[in-house]
């Protein structure tokens, strides 16, 4: 098979496990309260709707006589239970449900949930353009994590050739400290110690903003307003490019952003406070990858081109830098997509502990009493997408360095 | 004419129970020596029977909340769910027996104590504020010791019959192939895509909606959670049972036994699964501590999961004693800071070692099942 063959037929299998989660989310979605779904496919209320949210009209309110002796229906959900096809058979739901997920029409905010509790620009708003709003954080601290992964991923070939000995069981003890810690515990830990370790309440005064303060200061995804040189008081005290104080202008991206305005201070400092979440992340979820990476560099330290390059009298460096290691990194690729699924789903606990606004913060609050269900499943969906997009680029990878892949 | 003797046919008849053992008990033995030689393993498996230790003798113990309980009952006074702590201000009347005295300026903390180990109905490990506002406590000492029950029966109910099912599917789709195993394999493809712990937590958001608000009825939220946990945990057994399983129906011996004529659920029970069940122990022991560490990052999400937060269950206690650490900000506005840290350290102890004790035994076990790697 040619590499865009096998790129094209990954492609396609990607666009069937898309669907399959779209009908996983439907059964799931079917499941949930007709309430739920209603408040989250009709978005806001058109002006002077009597009732609100609720699916019936509470009897002394709007058209509902007020000696009526039961709730009256509401003519909106009316319209929304045909529309979602809620008087239809399931095939056609399903059908629906479908056109929505692929024509991009992932509801709306529900405005008594707890998500638009916590942000009400985003009361009412379309899922997905809220969903927008916090990806870029989110982007931005995997590709922080993702660097963090690959520079710890050397630790395993380092505890092969330590086999056994002390180096290699304190990896090995290292390794599965991280998959036995709770990320939650070990994030409230560590913020604890960092707050413990250079004071405690807010430190972007302390150090006299602007200033900005040293590495671990406080975190969260913004410095207060009282930081910024010109502050807008429409804005909350934020310049105008920080919308609300956490939707930055115009990419998304913290970093990208603050750098386009001139904050390169700020700008570094995002990154430095995304460090600490995503050494948690990655170390919460890179002990199968450690342990991998050991093993195939033991099983490929037993073969006989190694044994072959030894004899010939390579330097130990070079054995294992040129030969071992670059073989046992063709098999590392088959687990690094799983290790990125591990830490991206860390991502809601880690946002939430540290303040970030990424999609795992939103998911978080989604989940919280009143459930948001649109952001529930939306932010679901688009972590599952991500992790497809991620596995499929780490497929391609290992097809391209192991041709016997494509070809077998 | 005579028939010759059969000659796998001992002397005495049938083989004994023994002699059909034999190669099993010699590959058990095995291991166990590689097994024994493993420090780390060896250690792994200690802390595993001091906690089995523990949840047996929680079986039998009954608790300090447990005496409240009869106290409240024998004199007509109103008691909070159990296990919670009965506390009251410094300076005031004692409600009933084997209540605290806090501070008055820190209510919500009981910090342990070296004299508590000593005392009758003691608080050892300190108490940890549930709810700030309502002042409830539990008594972590006895949250962990009935905690012991509770996680280990709910992550090997999970991790149980998940791996029973995702065995037999696993299985059924190696052996039989085709559109059996293609269908099986993508429905696995479209579960094992969506990450599992955000799968469990959508999962359990839904189901919880599904039960009515009112009642405290634990059963039911139990085998909830248990459900919720069995829709994302079969697939990976059924995808790494499968592996398994290729290699295994390539082999001599179920070349021979189809010879013999067995059928398939012959071959598949008693020839297949039996080969392919080493890989899902490990995996199994690698899943029961995880089990109580996603229980816990729900209720830290907070899904509230059990119908009051109160169910000593270890991730639930780690996740409570996390969230509510605003009591411990609140108190450090005052001049003298209390650092709750008993609330960290006795519950995320209980998790951790629980989690890391079967990670060391299953990479243990690995190693000493695995020729490659043994040299």
């Amino acid at each position: 098979m040619k590499m865009w063959a096998y790129i094209v037929r990954r492609l396609l299998l990607m666009v069937v496990i898309i669907i399959g989660v779209m009908t996983v989310t439907f059964a799931l979605v079917s499941a949930i309260p007709i309430q739920d779904r209603l408040a989250s496919y009709l978005g806001p209320p058109p002006k002077g709707t009597p009732g609100g949210y609720s699916p019936y009209l509470i009897p002394g309110e709007g058209v509902c006589p007020a000696n009526a002796t039961s709730d009256c229906p509401n003519p909106f959900y009316q319209y929304a239970i045909h529309r979602l096809g809620l008087d239809s058979p399931v095939y056609v739901q399903w059908g629906i449900w479908m056109y929505d997920s692929f024509t991009l029409k992932w509801g709306y905010v529900a405005n008594h949930s707890e998500a638009a509790a916590a942000f009400p620009p985003a009361d009412g708003k379309p899922v997905l353009t809220v969903l927008g709003w916090f990806l870029p954080y989110s982007l931005e601290l995997g590709v922080v994590a993702l660097l963090v992964l690959f520079l710890s991923i050397p630790l395993g070939m380092y505890a092969a050739q330590m086999r056994n000995r002390p180096v290699d069981q304190g990896i090995r003890v290292l390794s599965f400290s991280g998959l036995a810690f709770p990320d939650f515990l070990l994030g409230t830990i560590l913020l604890l110690g960092v707050l413990l370790l250079f004071g405690a309440a807010n430190h972007w005064q302390s150090y006299g903003c602007p200033g900005y303060g040293t590495l671990f200061d406080v975190y969260g995804s913004w410095p207060p307003p009282g930081c910024f040189p010109n502050p807008s008081a429409a804005n909350d005290g934020y310049p105008a490019w920080l919308i609300g104080g956490y939707l930055s202008t115009p990419t998304g991206f913290p970093t990208i952003d603050a750098a386009i305005h001139g904050d390169y201070v700020l700008s570094l400092d995002t990154i430095f406070r995304m460090l600490l979440p995503a050494i948690i992340v990655v170390y919460d979820s890179i002990g199968f990858l450690l342990r991998f990476v050991r093993n195939s560099m033991l099983e490929v330290m037993n073969l006989d081109f190694v044994r072959t390059a030894r004899a010939n009298g390579l330097p130990e460096k070079v054995v294992i830098k040129r030969h071992a290691g670059r073989n046992s990194w063709n098999v590392t690729l088959t687990v690094l997509g799983l290790t990125i699924a591990g830490f991206w789903a860390g991502f809601p606990v880690i946002e939430t502990i540290f303040g970030l606004h990424g999609v795992g913060y939103i998911l978080a609050v989604s989940v919280a009493q009143p459930i948001d269900f649109g952001l529930t499943f939306g932010s679901t969906i688009l972590f599952t997408i991500i992790i497809v997009v991620a596995n499929l680029v780490v497929d391609v990878m290992y097809a391209w360095l192991d041709p016997r892949v494509r070809l077998g | 004419m005579s028939t010759p003797p059969d000659v796998y046919e001992s002397s005495t008849g049938a083989p004994s129970f023994r002699q059909r053992m034999a190669p099993r008990i010699a590959q058990t033995k095995r291991t166990w020596y590689f097994l024994r030689r493993n420090g780390l393993a060896m250690a792994g498996l200690i802390i595993l029977i001091l906690i089995a230790a523990v949840a047996v003798y929680a079986l039998t113990t009954p608790l300090s909340y447990e005496y409240m309980t009869e106290y409240c009952a024998t004199n007509g006074a109103s008691c909070p769910f159990p296990p919670s702590v009965c506390t009251y201000p410094q300076g005031t009347v004692p409600p009933g027996p084997g209540c605290y005295e806090t501070p008055a300026n820190f209510p919500s903390v009981i910090a342990p104590t070296w004299a508590s180990f000593t005392q009758p109905g003691p608080l050892p490990l300190g108490s940890l504020t549930v709810d700030p506002p309502i002042q409830y406590f539990y008594n972590t000492y006895d949250g962990l010791l009935r905690g012991s029950d509770w996680s280990l029966l709910i992550s090997l109910t999970i991790v149980g019959a998940g791996a029973t099912i995702g065995l037999f599917l696993g299985a059924v789709s190696g052996y039989m192939g085709g559109v059996v195993d293609e269908g099986l394999m993508r429905l696995v493809d479209i579960f094992l895509s969506i990450p599992q712990l955000l799968f469990v937590i959508v999962v359990v958001t839904v189901l919880i909606t599904l039960l009515p608000s009112s009642g405290t009825d634990f059963a039911s939220h139990i085998y909830l959670l248990i459900g919720g946990f069995l829709v994302t945990w079969w697939p990976f057994y059924a995808r790494l049972v499968r592996g398994q399983v290729l290699v295994v129906r390539e082999q001599k011996y179920v070349e021979a036994a189809r010879a013999s004529g067995a059928g398939r659920g012959r071959i598949i029970l008693r020839h297949i699964v039996p080969n392919s069940v080493y890989p899902v122990f490990i995996q199994m022991s690698l899943d029961v501590g995880t089990i109580p560490i996603i229980i816990g990052t729900i209720v830290f999400l907070g899904i509230r999961i059990f119908p009051s937060t109160y169910l000593p269950e270890w991730g639930t206690i780690a996740a409570l004693s996390v969230a509510d650490l605003s009591a411990f900000w609140d108190s450090c506005q005052i001049a003298t800071c209390v650092i709750p840290w008993w609330q960290l350290l006795f519950p995320g102890l209980a998790l951790f070692l629980f989690a890391i004790s079967v990670n060391f035994l299953a990479d243990g076990l690995r190693d000493a099942l695995d020729p490659r790697l043994r040299r």
